[in-house]
């Protein structure tokens, strides 16, 4: 029994802080695992759309998005499996469940969106579907930048809030009213319009997984 | 005065334990040896004593096909690392009047 006071304490403290530094780096590892995984998708998705459009196909490359959490629990099973996985702290659960939230959210609305927007291509005419289609994108990205946005809160990055919201709003508005798609009008071909119409959705989803998840992810990786 | 320390708690590997465990809801045996940088066998014997007093709760189930031990703080462990904290600082308090 000769340990002192100081030393019980130092012993708790040091431990403590030893927990928070391993939470906080697997949870780093989850988000920048997550985030390059959703930046290859991406590539992926758009690469396909385009394959796909250019054969007078719809752009099915989308579909590919479904399997991208199965991906990602893949990978961190892999990279989890040789080493001890460090326990779920406030923090981390709250970063996972936003996460999570967001996944169900976004592949619930990707799902039924599709079939609406289906049913509606079937059932009206050209000018009534303009009208009644979902632009699924507008809201996936509005979803994401709302998840960054928490992220950013709760990890206490200032710079990560901002950029959900700015960024979300921006990008949404420009996605919805096809800003790019009016710029590419004036200055390219008809053809390279369409071909934007396939991937329009993948720059911006590329843009956000880098901001919102690989970097913040790598940050906590590296944080001492 | 000072305040009795608990035995159980007044040892470093224990006390390392106990202290991991108060800010995670559960560890696994690996994280924990991992971060106390205790051998296999003296964690499983200090492990074993922190059960027998019921300051936690070891759990013996399977990842896949390994086995895997899991451990959680009770109620009790709780109150006892929080009561062994206050011990603690009353000797911290005196030794700097």
């Amino acid at each position: 029994m000769n340990l002192t006071a100081e030393r019980s304490l130092e012993i708790i403290t040091e431990q403590i802080e030893r927990s928070r530094r391993a939470v906080s780096k697997d949870t780093g590892q989850s988000l920048f695992v997550s985030g390059l995984c959703t930046m290859g998708m991406a590539v992926i998705v758009a690469i396909v759309n385009i394959i796909a459009g250019n054969n007078g196909f719809m752009p099915i490359g989308h579909l590919l998005w479904i399997i991208l959490p199965l991906i990602i629990w893949l990978i961190m099973r892999r990279l989890n499996k040789d080493h001890a996985h460090a326990p779920v702290d406030i923090v981390s659960s709250l970063v996972g469940k936003t996460w999570w939230t967001f996944a169900v959210f976004t592949l619930g609305f990707f799902f039924l969106g599709n079939i609406w927007n289906f049913i509606m291509s079937r059932l009206c005419t050209p000018s009534e579907y303009v009208m009644n289609n979902i632009h699924i994108s507008t809201y996936v990205i509005l979803l994401m930048a709302m998840a960054v946005s928490i992220m950013g809160h709760i990890l206490k990055k200032k710079w990560l809030v901002w950029f959900g919201i700015i960024g979300g709003l921006l990008i949404a508005i420009g996605d919805r009213a096809d800003i790019i798609a009016w710029f590419l009008g004036r200055l390219c071909t008809f053809k390279t319009v369409g071909m934007w119409f396939y991937i329009k959705s993948c720059p911006t989803i590329f843009l956000f997984a880098l901001v919102g998840l690989t970097l913040p992810g790598w940050i906590l990786k590296r944080e001492k | 005065m000072f305040q009795p320390l608990d035995p159980l708690l007044h040892a470093e590997l224990r006390l390392a334990v106990m202290s991991l465990l108060i800010s995670a809801d559960e560890a696994e045996f690996p994280y924990i040896k991992e971060q106390t940088g205790a051998t296999a066998g003296n964690l499983s014997v200090q492990i074993d004593k922190l059960s027998a007093a019921g300051y936690i709760e070891v759990e013996k189930t399977f990842k896949g096909k390994r086995p895997c031990t899991i451990c959680r703080i009770t109620d009790k462990g709780r109150q006892a690392f929080e009561a062994y904290v206050e011990a603690l600082k009353s000797y911290l308090q005196i030794k700097n009047k």
